[in-house]
């Protein structure tokens, strides 16, 4: 089954779309993270991102699949 | 066409404690770094960060840290042998970054008053580093018997060391700029 999409992250500096390079699961920290635990992998899933044009660095959590896709 | 931006590569000085000997190695590897064409470095000293122990882990971060961690294309950590490990301020220092690190190069200095150069301590660093999303080199230096490489205002005596560092940053430079592109160009895979 196919990933939902992502929709695409701008570079907070110079707008251009970023590089989604890595994917790091971490603990879950406060009740805001709660809805973001992937059951499967046991942690919130952090998705790092870096802006090909510039080089900044930016990153979000992303809400799992309800279909475990 | 060729990348011109400079790559950034900051020093860390893994240790607080009064008479530390590790500044002397970090100064010098700083110094190192700055004779690189297109490197930029800074020298960072954990002594000068605030080091709250009334919470953990990001919820501490320094924000001055942290901006130096984001704009870092890889580190070097310089960290002494106290009681067969590094300092817990070390650690301390860095776990309250975390998305800062990932994908970045890490070279780890060891510095140790006996023979062994901090051996013990890039051991057992290195899985720490794994968790944090540093990529570790395979080169290291280790500066045993450290009060005999440096003099009392830290200058150089053995050059051995000027070798050593050079086959250190070289590899650590590669893997700087290897993990750039990365980072920038190469997509994770959905």
């Amino acid at each position: 089954m196919m990933s939902p999409s992502r929709p695409p992250l701008e570079c907070p500096a110079c707008g251009t779309p970023m590089n989604r390079h890595a994917e790091k699961l971490v603990e879950p920290t406060g009740e805001d993270d709660a809805s973001h635990v992937d059951q499967v992998l046991g942690g919130v899933i952090e998705e790092i991102y870096c802006c090909p044009a510039c080089g900044t660095n930016a990153d979000r959590r992303w809400k799992p699949d309800p279909a475990g896709s | 066409m060729a990348d011109t931006r400079p790559l950034n590569i900051p020093v860390i000085l893994g240790t607080t404690r009064k008479g530390r000997m590790s500044a002397h190695a970090a100064r010098f590897v700083v110094g190192q770094l700055a004779r690189e064409a297109g490197v930029i470095t800074e020298l960072i000293d954990i002594a000068d960060l605030p080091q709250p122990v009334d919470d953990a882990g990001e919820a501490i971060k320094d924000a001055g840290f942290s901006e130096k961690m984001n704009r870092a294309d890889a580190i070097v950590i310089v960290s002494p042998e106290y009681n067969r490990s590094f300092p817990g301020l070390l650690k301390h220092t860095l776990d309250t970054c975390l998305k800062e690190y990932i994908h970045k190069a890490v070279g780890i200095v060891g510095v140790s008053s006996g023979p062994f150069g901090a051996t013990r301590v890039i051991e057992q660093f290195l899985p720490v580093l794994r968790e944090l999303g540093l990529v570790t080199i395979f080169w290291d230096v280790n500066f045993g018997h450290v009060s005999k490489v440096f003099d009392e205002v830290g200058e150089l005596r053995d050059h051995a060391f000027v070798k050593r560092t050079d086959k250190f940053l070289k590899e650590l430079i590669w893997m700087a700029e290897t993990l750039r592109h990365g980072r920038e160009s190469i997509a994770l895979r959905s």
